[in-house]
């Protein structure tokens, strides 16, 4: 199976390196690319055509709840996920209205991070099998 | 500056991230503060995975949400971030 395409966007490169590194050691995923604002995200997803988004919320020039929906309407099959410091139900709320498909806190063990990268991708995989194969839920 | 007062002193209570932090809440200069806001940011980043599995550190935890929210003031309001929750 091909590896999961993962573009990480966070204005710090310290968190971006971090992520990079726990993606790097899953064989499921390759980081296509790195970008460091929203509008560096929606100009960088164009090309790279991301199966997966990591996104920070509060960026410079754009944050994430502006980049989502813009993300959304040029990449409409990939994978949101939004990685911030800032959680809670408004945070939640405010992601789901920008088209974000989950959201994960920063002051989780960053493994949640994959895992909920995988589970994401397995439901997307779930979803193109022909309906035959498809695990009754 | 007075809310500060209690965190800005000779006493660091939370090494692992306390230095960088007050370092960006004394900065004046634009360029800097940017690197010091992220330099806070990242070892309060790395701390918080650190305390997930501790079971003592509800008090830092709570240190570290207060300082997160200050970050973000500071981002807002010197260095131009725009505002995610205007809506």
């Amino acid at each position: 199976m091909p590896k999961k395409r993962v573009l990480l966007v966070d204005d710090n490169s310290v968190v971006r390196s971090l992520v990079r590194q726990l993606f790097e050691l899953t064989p499921d995923f390759e980081v296509s690319g790195e970008a460091e604002n929203g509008r560096d995200a929606v100009e960088k997803a164009e090309s790279l055509k991301p199966d997966l988004i990591i996104l920070d919320l509060s960026m410079p020039v754009m944050t994430g709840l502006d980049a989502a929906p813009l993300l959304r309407k040029l990449l409409p099959d990939t994978r949101i996920i939004l990685f911030t410091v800032q959680d809670g139900p408004h945070v939640e709320q405010l992601a789901r209205a920008a088209g974000i498909h989950a959201v994960v806190s920063k002051n989780q063990l960053a493994s949640k991070l994959i895992l909920q990268a995988r589970a994401m991708l397995a439901s997307i995989e779930q979803e193109h099998r022909p309906s035959k194969f498809r695990t009754a839920s | 500056m007075t809310d500060h007062d209690t965190s800005t002193s000779q006493n660091i209570k939370y090494p692992h991230w306390q230095r960088e932090f007050e370092a960006a809440l004394l900065e004046g200069d634009a360029q800097k503060l940017r690197k010091l806001v992220d330099a806070a940011e990242a070892a309060i980043f790395l701390r918080s995975q650190a305390l997930v599995e501790c079971a003592q550190g509800h008090e830092e935890q709570q240190a570290i949400s207060d300082a997160i929210r200050t970050l973000r003031d500071i981002q807002r309001e010197k260095l131009g971030y725009p505002d995610w929750n205007k809506k």
